[in-house]
């Protein structure tokens, strides 16, 4: 039965048993109270295994506890009824001054009060942690607590009249002093809440302020080198990788990642702008339902490659989204080149871009003329096109 | 469009942005054709700046400390409500190619966008096409107006001087800018002087200024960064 897993994390380190290292905290505490102080502080400061989960404990200890005080209640009530009868007509006799010691409130009481103290103490603090357990159970458990120590108090209050405020003075101090220590363990708790909630604040604000200082520096002087290096020099498309980095990184959180067409077709575009001289500006209109995988993707991916391969310079990629069918344009600044006078072996145009688009149901068109400037691939796949 | 500037007077420009070795580079990079005659640093140097200089652009960052906490709180937008009534026009930079921002630039007065990785060249071209009172679109910010519109989704004006939808003339305007036409290469895909695409481009950022679209008051103010 692990209480809060120090004796068993104790065992791993110092590669023993758990039940033994608790006999010998058990007998530490007996000799002198040692043991409990070490376990105490050992609990306080020694870290949670990594990726550990908040232990769930098999017994319901605060409910025990509760239990048990909720019996000594019953004491309390019965010994105060016998007690105020008993006393007035017998008197005082035996070792201690009582007639009937058992019919006392004192041990009741004191029992009542330490075990809804404890149960208190133990809701709160060390169940509310218990992923099984929670907060709600800390409440319950901190209320039955209060009412037990409430029940106690009232019990004895009479008792004062009859046998002097005097006699029973510790027993009604005592419930009280429970009482607050209840309530101190609760705010201890909102206050180590209002504590980590501000730390995840500061944190946040952290991040935010990281970012604006990143974006206000770091991609204003990448911009910068890209401005003045040349839209294809080396340290261009370094810095214009950089950037694209960067700015993932630093929003990543704010756009999930979906892997649709225009996402898929940036990314391609990053990844072309490293291995070739080229800067691709990738727009996209519209709502595309197209995915990734499909096979006007895989056109347009390629015909990306062409221009970036045969072009270079600035490629510009229109992705429009209509509801009736997907466009997609790529278009060049290069010398341009006759489709018609395309060799049959060009597997790259004829295959992967017309060929493909025609088996998906799609149209691919390509103009070009050596006395216009560029070329132009014109993609369009009708929405619930033929696919495969 | 460049006619105007080569032939007279360089243009008179100030630089507005918070970096300043971007504004130094920038500076170093501008053509002859263009004079820079103030930086400045924050909104309110800049308000002062172009008060005192009356340049005819203002090459403006939309990201501009000194505006937290006032009614405009992007640093461009305080920049151009403070300067209204000075008669310049303003050419936004920004650094995020994201157009939500500058859309907010945008409907606040200025004339353009361009990124700030554009080469001097660039910036120079559209410094002069500002200046001559055109509107300087990039393919990003074509692609959200079409987005803003409904384009995409076939909202065609049906009157051209309606505000919160697009003719389909500018619509295939804006599709060719987007696709990454110049204006001349528009002019000869749509078989119209240049003259006309400038006009139609005129038009769409007059509606974009102007509309009253959800699209466009949403975007602006839900996105901050990109």
């Amino acid at each position: 039965m692990a209480v809060t897993g120090v004796a068993a994390g104790l065992a791993e380190h110092l590669g023993t048993s758990a039940m033994r290292v608790r006999v010998l905290v058990v007998a530490a505490t007996l000799a002198g109270g040692a043991g409990a102080l070490f376990y105490v502080w050992c609990w306080m400061f020694m870290p949670m295994a990594a990726g550990e989960q908040t232990p769930t404990r098999r017994v319901p200890v605060a409910w025990l506890l509760i239990c048990g005080a909720g019996i000594a209640v019953a004491g309390v009530l019965a010994a105060a009824q016998q007690d105020a009868v008993v006393r007035v007509d017998l008197p005082p006799v035996g070792p201690l001054g009582y007639t009937w010691v058992f019919w006392s409130t004192g041990p009741w009481a004191w029992t009542a009060t330490m075990a809804a103290t404890a149960a208190g103490v133990w809701g709160g603090v060390i169940d509310r942690v218990d992923p099984a357990r929670g907060p709600r159970h800390a409440v319950v458990v901190r209320v039955l607590a209060v009412v037990v120590l409430a029940v106690v108090f009232l019990a004895v209050l009479p008792l004062g009249d009859v046998r002097g405020v005097r006699a029973v003075l510790g027993e009604l101090v005592l419930p009280l002093i429970g009482a607050v220590i209840i309530a101190a363990s609760a705010l201890l708790q909102a206050w180590r809440q209002l504590v980590d909630d501000r730390i995840g604040r500061v944190r946040e604000e952290q991040r935010a302020a990281m970012a604006a200082h990143l974006h206000d520096s770091v991609l204003q002087t990448l911009a910068l080198i890209q401005n003045r290096s040349g839209a294809s020099s080396e340290v261009s498309r370094i810095a214009r990788a950089q950037e694209r980095e960067l700015r993932a990184w630093l929003y990543d959180g704010d756009s999930p990642a979906d892997s649709d067409l225009a996402t898929d077709l940036r990314d391609y575009a990053g990844a072309l702008e490293l291995d070739y001289p080229v800067r691709i500006e990738v727009v996209s209109t519209g709502t595309s339902t197209e995915r990734a995988s499909g096979e006007l993707a895989a056109a347009a991916r390629e015909a990306m490659l062409n221009a970036a391969r045969h072009a270079g310079g600035e490629i510009s990629v229109y992705i429009e989204g209509a509801a009736s069918a997907v466009d997609v344009f790529i278009r060049d600044r290069g010398a341009g080149f006759d489709p018609a006078a395309v060799p049959a072996d060009r597997w790259g145009v004829r295959e992967s871009i017309i060929g493909r688009m025609r088996r998906s149901g799609g149209t691919a068109a390509i103009r070009s003329a050596p006395d216009v400037t560029g070329t132009e691939v014109r993609l369009s796949l009708p929405t619930g096109g033929r696919r495969d | 469009m460049t006619d105007a500037a080569t032939a007279g007077e360089p243009l008179r420009v100030v630089i507005v942005d918070d970096h300043s070795i971007f504004r130094s580079g920038l500076r170093a990079d501008l053509d002859p054709s263009v004079l820079v005659v103030g930086e400045a640093a924050d909104v309110d140097s800049a308000v002062a700046v172009i008060a005192a200089e009356r340049p005819d652009v203002v090459l403006l960052d939309v990201h501009l400390p000194g505006a937290e906490g006032t009614a405009h709180s992007l640093g461009g937008e305080a920049v151009i409500v403070g300067s209204a009534g000075t008669g310049t026009r303003f050419l936004a930079l920004s650094v995020s190619d994201a157009a939500a921002d500058v859309v907010r630039v945008i409907r606040a007065g200025a004339r353009g966008y361009i990124t700030k990785g554009s080469s001097g060249a660039d910036v120079s071209r559209a410094v002069h096409a500002v200046a001559s009172g055109d509107a300087v679109f990039s393919p990003r910010l074509a692609g959200f107006v079409l987005d803003a519109f409904g384009a995409a989704a076939g909202e065609t004006a049906a009157v051209d001087d309606e505000l919160d939808r697009l003719s389909g003339r500018e619509q295939e305007v804006m599709r060719l800018i987007a696709r990454g036409y110049a204006y001349k290469e528009v002019a000869q895909e749509l078989f119209i002087s240049i003259k006309t695409v400038e006009t139609h481009v005129s038009s769409v950022l007059r509606k974009l200024q102007l509309s009253s679209r959800h699209e466009l008051t949403a975007w602006a103010s839900e996105r901050r960064l990109l």
